[in-house]
């Protein structure tokens, strides 16, 4: 019984480490899916000037998955439903810096307000900022990520040694 | 006018697009207060009254519906412009911008919005337009029957006249021009008729609304139009709003020396001031049209004043 009550220990403070790291991952995947979007948006409105809503409702599952719903809440605002503001927009998304919504917010509301060749220079202005955002957010996920979870663990273990 | 009495057609569809494109505020007076059907347009202009076009005659939109007070009307936002032209956009203005750098958008079930702003240009060249300062939403309206009183006068037993259908902006040119063309096909009369629909106002998408012979060229100039509508769709009838320019008189004639009739309107508010407008003399001169209507708003838009023939002979009215 002992044995057993000292591996949950471990497996908790494990968990716990997960759950910090899962954060800084999030943030690098979220960063990640939206450069994927400013490619996507890039291409489809200069061949095909697709229609904003039909571009983020043709995402791939993934990317989808990795905006963490900011998409849903674009699309709710494409669909006259909330208004664009930036608690609306980040609605549930809670690993984001104030000063990184302050560089993804205008971004949103800069889509479909200008013609082909304006757009597109928006986007690629923006797409160099959200990769920057990206290196650090990754940097910092491959710092700190697997950081979390063996801090997790050494807790768990020192626990462990405690109580031994 | 009474429009309902002349059989307009009330448009869901259309009421759809409204909801979508207009605040919700001006939404919910324009429906709760003011009957849909019997506008023809709302005109918005930042820092200005919002002013509707109805039967002719026009209000402002205040509160409690219409007003002749200004002091009661709602005055328009250049962010509230914005907004309306970016729904209409389908929140895309990028996707309509061919159409935004002739001044105009037009919507799902034939909303066409008429654009003011600063129009940019580049290397001689429109590319495109910002800085929106006002726009003017045109409801179309489907008047059945519009046509049938002057119908037997521009048909003959193997076609139909080639017809000018005459008259200001605003008094049913394009009405007139669709309830022909439904009329030609609920009448069975098998002609194979191309729409040329330059600014996509023609057909409104509804089921029958152009007919069962009907084939449609959209948002193409009428010279291209005409050129490869006649190669291939090899029509008995062509039908377009609006001639215009030179091009288009060249279009015209194209189609004509081809053996295609050509149902067309233009702008101008009497049959004597039509041989003044520029590129029209020798449409006059060849008597190449055989049949002009002539339309007025002096009861409202659609009001027949008459119908003339090649010699500007009044044949009816």
């Amino acid at each position: 019984m002992k044995y057993v009550i000292l591996t949950a220990v471990v497996i908790l403070c494990g968990f716990i480490g997960y759950l910090f790291s899962r954060k800084y991952k999030q943030r690098s995947n979220f960063f990640s899916a939206l450069i994927l979007l400013c490619q996507k948006f890039d291409v489809e409105i200069n061949y095909s000037r697709e229609r904003l809503k039909n571009i983020f409702l043709s995402l791939d599952e993934k990317i989808k998955k990795n905006l963490s719903g900011i998409d849903k809440n674009y699309l709710l605002y494409l669909d006259k439903e909330i208004e664009l503001e930036k608690s609306e927009l980040f609605k549930n998304i809670g690993f984001l810096k104030e000063s990184e919504k302050d560089v993804i917010f205008p971004f949103f509301r800069t889509l479909g307000r200008s013609d082909v060749d304006s757009q597109s220079k928006e986007i690629k202005n923006y797409l160099t900022r959200f990769e920057s955002l990206f290196s650090s957010a990754d940097a910092e996920n491959k710092k700190y990520g697997t950081l979390s979870i063996k801090l997790g663990v050494i807790l768990g273990l020192f626990l462990v040694v405690i109580f031994v | 006018m009474n429009l309902k009495k002349m059989g307009a057609v009330d448009y869901y569809e259309e009421n759809i697009m409204l909801k979508k494109i207009l605040p919700d505020k001006i939404y919910e007076i324009l429906s709760e207060k003011v009957n849909f059907k019997f506008i023809n347009e709302i005109r918005v202009r930042a820092g200005k009254p919002i002013v509707l076009s109805i039967g002719g005659h026009r209000v402002f939109l205040g509160e409690k519906g219409t007003t002749g007070n200004i002091k009661d009307a709602i005055f328009a936002s250049k962010i509230m412009i914005e907004d309306i032209i970016f729904r209409a956009s389908e929140c895309s203005l990028y996707s309509v911008n061919e159409q935004i750098k002739r001044g105009f958008i037009v919507t799902a079930g034939g909303l066409r919005l008429g654009l003011g702003g600063d129009l940019i240009e580049e290397n001689d060249k429109i590319k495109t337009m910002t800085n929106f300062t006002s726009v003017n939403i045109r409801i179309p309206h489907e008047i059945k029957n519009c046509s049938l009183s002057t119908f037997d006068l521009i048909t003959k037993k193997d076609g139909v006249y080639n017809t000018l259908v005459v008259s200001p902006p605003g008094a049913g040119k394009t009405t007139y021009l669709r309830d022909f063309v439904c009329q030609l096909s609920e009448r069975n009369y098998a002609y194979n008729v191309l729409i040329l629909d330059e600014r996509g106002e023609l057909d409104l998408g509804k089921d029958n609304c152009i007919g069962n012979f009907s084939d449609k060229i959209s948002f193409a100039r009428k010279k291209i139009g005409f050129e490869n509508g006649i190669r291939s769709l090899s029509p008995n009838l062509i039908v377009t709003d609006e001639l215009g320019q030179s091009e288009d008189v060249d279009a015209v004639l194209y189609a004509v020396n081809c053996g295609v009739s050509v149902l067309a309107s233009v702008h101008c508010d009497s049959i004597e001031n039509l041989a003044n407008k520029p590129f029209f003399e020798k449409f006059i001169q060849d008597k190449i049209f055989k049949r002009f209507v002539l339309l007025s708003l002096r009861n409202g838009p659609g009001t027949i004043e008459g119908v003339y023939n090649e010699n500007f002979a009044r044949i009816r009215c």
